[in-house]
């Protein structure tokens, strides 16, 4: 058995332009996801049971759903609804479905980070007569966010490695590339090993980056 | 002016208040003591609106708090709070704790407000704090930032939830010290305090609740000297 990772140099830019599409979809869900999550994570926080029902049924689909199967019913079941002449790209989709898997976790985490943050804050601002919108963009936010910002690096993490899923509906990432190497060269372990390499080498990078980003954010609570 | 009039609140089946009525004067310093779960902090509480009486009215400059369609960030912007765990923002320096509410609700100008508060915060005896975190101050200054925050949005009013029983013994001092300084600005207090001697010295009236009621009502001399009932007298003998 002889291992011949010398041929995967000229795959190399191949690799690397499937890795922009992998950080753009992961870096775009994100951020989709974090928006969703504000407003669904506020729900679940709703005075009212009927308004928390709509968050807790959101999140429990999500959840018990594999996101393979999420990923199949938006790319191929949804333009089906739509309409013919509607088609998602499969960046698309996967944008789409990861946004709102996403933010199903996050809005739960962000929901106990805003419930961690003490009573009295909430007082205060009430106090000072602060409406509701400015008391938790202002107020509770900024402070819910330190206990969410471990959460959310991981749900970044996962979020990552979970859009391989999207190669299946054909879009061109990581994942894909290194197949694609594979049927061209009909070697398995160099172009997926590849892939390992540059999967693992991100969640490292982002992980650390979490670090500082936890650190930067907990500074006013030092001397 | 404040009135309360027959003010009702529970928890569930715990009967918190009873019919408790009292009418606070402008310029009045009410001091409301009581022994430990007999609704003096659930009575301040009701006026601002943080707890929603079961029943009764509260009329603040005439407008009732407990009108359901009430607009309540009007009335607190009337009536300020000081908490007993000041509650300060902890991501905010001391001025922007002291200048966020003036800027955002009052919409007051941002150069205007910072002036305004440094000002205030030199009469707390703290203009060296302004750029300060919160983490870095001792609770006597934390609470004299509180009480100088309240202060920024000119209530007509403030509310004084156990100011300093959270305070260590040597930093009771400077609180109360400030808060008599406010005493006599003409501003309307109403006092929850355990310091009997501070309430004595600075109060026009005594408000004594027992079990959700409102037994005494009286001029500090007055209660002090002679408490009407014999729950007030009893709840003297301990703590004096």
């Amino acid at each position: 058995m002889q291992l011949d990772f010398g041929m995967m140099t000229k795959y190399m830019p191949y690799f690397f332009r499937s890795l922009g599409v992998t950080l753009q979809l992961t870096a775009a869900s994100l951020l989709l996801g974090i928006v969703i999550s504000i407003p669904l994570s506020l729900i679940k926080l709703s005075r009212y049971r009927a308004v928390r029902a709509i968050g807790t049924f959101y999140t429990s689909i999500f959840r018990g759903v594999p996101l393979l199967v999420q990923v199949f019913i938006v790319y191929f079941g949804l333009p089906q609804l739509i309409g013919p002449s509607f088609t998602f790209s499969a960046f698309q989709a996967g944008c789409i479905t990861f946004a709102f898997n996403s933010a199903a976790y996050i809005s739960e985490s962000l929901r106990g980070g805003i419930m961690a943050v003490d009573v009295g804050q909430r007082e205060a601002a009430m106090a000072l007569a602060v409406p509701y919108g400015k008391m938790m963009k202002d107020i509770i936010f900024p402070q819910a966010i330190k206990s969410v910002m471990p959460s959310l690096v991981n749900e970044f993490i996962g979020l990552l490695k979970n859009t391989t899923l999207i190669s299946t509906v054909g879009l061109v990432d990581v994942l894909r590339a290194s197949q694609m190497v594979v049927s061209d060269t009909y070697r398995a372990f160099e172009p997926y090993i590849t892939a390992a390499a540059f999967y693992y080498v991100l969640v490292m990078a982002i992980s650390f980056l979490g670090k500082q980003l936890e650190r930067w954010v907990n500074k006013s609570d030092q001397r | 002016m404040i009135s309360v009039e027959h003010v009702y609140k529970s928890f569930k089946s715990l009967e918190v208040l009873h019919d408790v009525s009292l009418t606070i004067q402008d310029g009045e310093v009410v001091a409301i003591i009581g022994p430990s779960g007999s609704g003096k902090s659930t009575l301040l509480r009701c006026i601002n609106l943080l707890e929603k009486p079961t029943s009764g009215h509260i009329f603040v400059d005439g407008v009732d708090v407990v009108a359901p369609k009430v607009n309540i960030q009007q009335i607190r912007q009337k009536v300020g709070m000081v908490f007993q765990h000041f509650n300060l923002f902890p991501h905010m320096t001391v001025l922007q704790n002291m200048t966020y509410a003036p800027i955002k609700v009052l919409r007051m100008d941002p150069k205007q407000a910072q002036e305004k508060c440094l000002a205030l915060l030199d009469r707390v005896g703290l203009a060296d704090k302004a750029t300060n975190y919160p983490a870095t101050l001792s609770g006597g200054q934390k609470q004299r930032v509180a009480i100088a925050r309240t202060l920024a949005m000119d209530p007509k009013v403030i509310l004084f939830d156990e100011p300093t029983s959270a305070l260590d013994p040597e930093m009771v001092k400077e609180v109360l010290s400030v808060i008599k300084d406010l005493a006599g600005t003409g501003i309307t207090m109403a006092l929850v305090t355990h310091e009997m001697g501070f309430a004595r010295e600075v109060a026009n009236r005594i408000c004594f609740l027992d079990e959700g009621r409102l037994i005494e009502d009286a001029p500090p001399k007055i209660f002090f000297s002679t408490p009407k009932s014999d729950r007030a007298r009893e709840f003297l003998d301990k703590v004096l």
